[in-house]
């Protein structure tokens, strides 16, 4: 693995900025690697051994996909919506898991570990650097239950929802009152009043390009108006 | 896990911890120790102790007492200089001083440490000068029983850094003292500066090796200096001409005897133009005025530091601000003030 700096000046390129959040996301991530035993874990050889649960959508979750190279699409990725500052690392050789958590008290003891940074942030940014991962964080060993459904390589399930239609895949399905669904049909969904439409240049496909025409709505300059 | 009986019930249990018995300005201490065997007798006294109910302890896997806990958490504490006994009274472990010397204190250690839940430790102020034997710290678990991940977690950051309390024993250092003015080079008026640092430095142990004198001249103070270093000085204290009067020219004397760090200015009152400097790696102290006139400035906070081989630099200097100005009392009773703890 590079070294702690190289890391964290490429993850913050990555993330946008380098933020407090950054420093404790690349540490959690080398702490995690370094407990579930890969040294490398973007390599061919170790990135299908590694499974990162991120319980945070904050700068951390993005530092720490990228010291490891997890990603949503590889399905090595897992999103877990806790508002927790915590990861788990998981090895699938060896079904090693830890969960790391970023500690509250470091937030409170930055003050005394870089006290002489005025600017919050820049002060937690140092403090976080210089703390030993003892007092940055908190680790369990913890047993993850991994479905099938949830493990990456190819889909393993197709269903086809009952009410619209939709291909839902992996297991995601709900039975209710007898019927497969999908969740937006279940109700159980992030969404409501769905309805169809048309929109400007709808026709548009990326071969226009290559004839001179960028997309519509950038092309006149205007905004793409919902028509309804 | 607990099991709480009738205090006239425990006839024949064995105590799971110390009991404290406190008489007002007569008695604090253990009156039944961990481990004792409750007899009739005991009865009577516990009840006056207001001990109705005693808990027995059967200790479940990850479970430790408090008085284990209490002693891994002193060995994490304890740094170079510390001892202490693994005999927890009431919880509580002392760490002592094993020489006389300098405490020092990591204070991001024990902030970090205290942080954990369910252990303390409380420390005399880092850079308090200590006697050997003399009590620097306490700790204890606070809980009858833990889990012994959290301690050994308090511990570990405890540990960090080789400790989190330390003594330091001064060194013997041979010191050269170099008195800087036309007005005490030409007599008219005597020296009293020598005399005031001589006994600050004897008192630290060290030893004054030679007083040169020189004028307000720049090339003098340095042929001082240098004799100073070539005499096998480790330190050198320049008092005076380290204002901003156009006499005042030891810090130009300073940069021409070699001087390869230095740092004007400290954070502390009495001492705002003290100077701290570096030629070859021997500290030079420049002392202002202000030391003729109080009997505690900042060179009594930073030169117990230097003795023992701390590098002062700017942030040294500049931290001293909190806590750096001495209430100037009719009665001076330093060490026992706030002056330089605010650190």
């Amino acid at each position: 693995m590079e070294s702690f700096e190289a890391l964290l000046e490429e993850s913050a390129k990555t993330h946008g900025h380098l933020c407090p959040g950054q420093v404790v996301g690349v540490r959690m991530a080398m702490l995690g690697c370094r407990l579930i035993d890969l040294d490398n874990p973007k390599s061919r050889e170790q990135i299908k051994k590694l499974l990162v649960y991120v319980e945070m959508d904050r700068c951390t979750a993005d530092a720490v996909a990228y010291v490891t190279g997890v990603k949503l699409g590889r399905r090595s990725l897992k999103f877990m919506d806790y508002g927790i500052m915590a990861a788990t690392f998981v090895n699938l050789d060896t079904d090693k898991s830890f969960r790391i958590i970023s500690t509250e008290e470091s937030r409170d003891l930055s003050d005394i570990y870089a006290p002489e940074v005025a600017q919050k942030s820049q002060r937690q940014l140092l403090a976080y650097k210089r703390m030993p991962d003892s007092v940055l964080f908190r680790v369990q060993k913890v047993n993850v239950n991994i479905s099938k459904y949830d493990l990456p390589g190819p889909t393993k399930q197709k269903i086809t929802c009952s009410q619209c239609g939709q291909v839902i895949r992996d297991g995601r399905e709900i039975e209710k009152n007898a019927q497969t669904l999908c969740k937006p049909c279940s109700g159980n969904c992030y969404f409501s009043h769905a309805m169809e439409i048309s929109w400007p240049g709808m026709n548009w496909s990326p071969v226009d390009e290559k004839n001179g025409n960028s997309q519509p709505g950038l092309k006149k300059g205007i905004a793409l108006n919902n028509p309804l | 896990m607990f099991k709480k009986i009738r205090v006239q019930d425990a006839v024949g249990e064995t105590l799971s911890h110390d009991i404290t018995e406190i008489r007002p300005g007569e008695f604090k201490g253990a009156a039944f120790r961990k481990g004792h065997t409750v007899c009739d007798e005991d009865i009577c006294h516990l009840q006056k102790l207001g001990k109705n109910h005693l808990y027995l302890i059967n200790l479940e896997k990850d479970e430790i007492h408090e008085n284990q806990a209490a002693a891994i958490l002193a060995k994490g504490l304890a740094g170079p200089g510390i001892t202490w006994k693994d005999d927890p009274k009431e919880g509580k472990i002392c760490l002592y001083a094993k020489t006389d010397g300098l405490l020092v204190v990591d204070k991001a250690n024990l902030a970090a440490f205290n942080m954990v839940d369910e252990v303390m430790c409380a420390s005399l102020h880092s850079y308090t000068l200590v006697k050997k034997g003399q009590q620097v710290a306490a700790t204890r678990a606070i809980p009858l029983v833990m889990n012994r991940t959290p301690v050994e977690r308090a511990a570990s950051i405890a540990q960090q850094n080789g400790g989190t309390v330390f003594v330091h024993p001064l060194k013997n250092s041979k010191i050269g003292i170099v008195i800087t003015g036309n007005e005490v080079f030409n007599g008219l008026i005597d020296d009293k500066f020598a005399p005031i640092l001589n006994k600050k430095i004897v008192e630290l142990g060290s030893t004054v090796s030679g007083i040169a004198f020189a004028p307000d001249d720049e090339s003098l103070i340095q042929q001082a200096i240098e004799k100073h270093i070539d005499n096998g000085c480790d330190l050198i204290l320049l008092s005076g001409g380290m204002s901003v009067d156009p006499d005042d020219v030891t810090r130009k004397g300073i940069q021409k005897a070699g001087a390869s760090e230095m740092h004007y200015g400290a954070a502390a009152l009495p001492g705002a133009m003290f100077m701290v400097a570096y030629i070859g790696g021997i500290p030079i102290l420049g002392v202002p005025a202000c030391g003729l006139h109080h009997k505690v400035t900042v060179l009594d906070l930073i030169l117990p530091r230097v003795l023992i081989g701390e590098h002062i630099g700017k942030k040294e200097l500049a931290f001293l601000g909190h806590g750096g100005l001495c209430m100037d009392c009719p009665e001076c009773v330093h060490p026992h003030c706030p002056f330089g703890k605010g650190m």
